[in-house]
């Protein structure tokens, strides 16, 4: 019998949670990049140390919140599509603790950026 | 071809394939079948996005780990800046731009997903099926916005050119 929380189903819901907070976080993100909104010229202008540096002590959260949505969203949808490729007890487990396993180390890294950013 | 040797190519070419499906869009006919071909891209520009997702969370983390692994000789935002100009070269410009596009098209198709999907707006009533056989969904408003989906992608990603390489 398969796991609750291997269920497609749930998956796909966890897909579109996260995709209807993707819509402000990334909304938000890609508007960073657009110059004119800072009273800069060019998109390599917004990518500067100090630009960066002010986004992050501005609204550090909401990229952190951006990062790990972003990233069970796409990993989840990886691992949705490989329990389409296939399905059992052995291969469940794996592709559920190699997700998890991805979705915690790079988690981690894109908390470290915010707690251990260094002062420009 | 005989008529059945026709419906069976045309089921296999549809059928749901995990590499063919994902991978490589231009296996599939997709004749008459725009939610098809979108079904295809939406799962060829997650995995771009999902690649470049990992990179970008290591890449913008790099005046962090740059601190105990320097990038020649450079740590900090010294490390950050360096990155930076590597990235200015057009082929990673090419690269960002191809991303943008992904990003894009992800977006919107997955706005159309999560509206009809999700909220079952756009689908119309369901009726009881007749021959041929058409899912009315293929007539309903979903599918305009498939068709405008598509054509504000485009635009959206023309400009964002203007953003990276002007």
């Amino acid at each position: 019998m398969i796991e609750m929380e291997n269920k497609a189903s749930n998956i796909q819901i966890w897909q579109y949670i996260t995709a209807i907070l993707l819509i402000f976080l990334l909304g938000y993100h890609l508007l960073q990049r657009v110059p004119w909104l800072f009273n800069v010229s060019t998109f390599d202008q917004t990518l500067t140390s100090a630009f960066v540096y002010n986004q992050y002590k501005e609204a550090g959260w909401a990229l952190l919140l951006l990062a790990w949505v972003a990233l069970f969203h796409g990993l989840n949808g990886v691992r949705g599509m490989l329990f389409e490729l296939h399905q059992g007890k052995t291969y469940n487990t794996i592709i559920n603790v190699l997700f998890w396993l991805v979705f915690i180390v790079f988690a981690a890294i894109a908390a470290l950026t915010i707690v251990k950013l260094p002062a420009y | 071809m005989s008529d059945d040797e026709k419906f069976r190519s045309l089921e296999m070419e549809n059928r749901q394939g995990f590499w063919k499906a994902s991978l490589n869009p231009w296996l599939i006919r997709a004749k008459n079948n725009p939610e098809r071909v979108a079904f295809v891209l939406h799962r060829v520009t997650g995995f771009i996005i999902i690649a470049f997702l990992l990179a970008h969370i290591l890449e913008t983390d790099s005046p962090v780990w740059s601190q105990y692994a320097p990038i020649n000789g450079l740590s900090g935002w010294a490390a950050w800046t360096y990155i930076m100009g590597i990235e200015s070269a057009w082929w990673a410009r090419l690269g960002e731009w191809i991303v943008a596009g992904a990003v894009l098209f992800h977006a919107l198709n997955g706005f159309r997903l999560l509206l009809t999907e999700f909220f079952g707006l756009g689908i119309g009533k369901p009726v009881e099926p007749k021959p041929p056989y058409e899912a009315p969904t293929l007539n309903a408003p979903q599918r305009t916005w498939l068709y405008i989906e598509f054509v504000v992608a485009l635009v959206l990603w023309a400009f964002s050119a203007f953003l990276i390489f002007g």
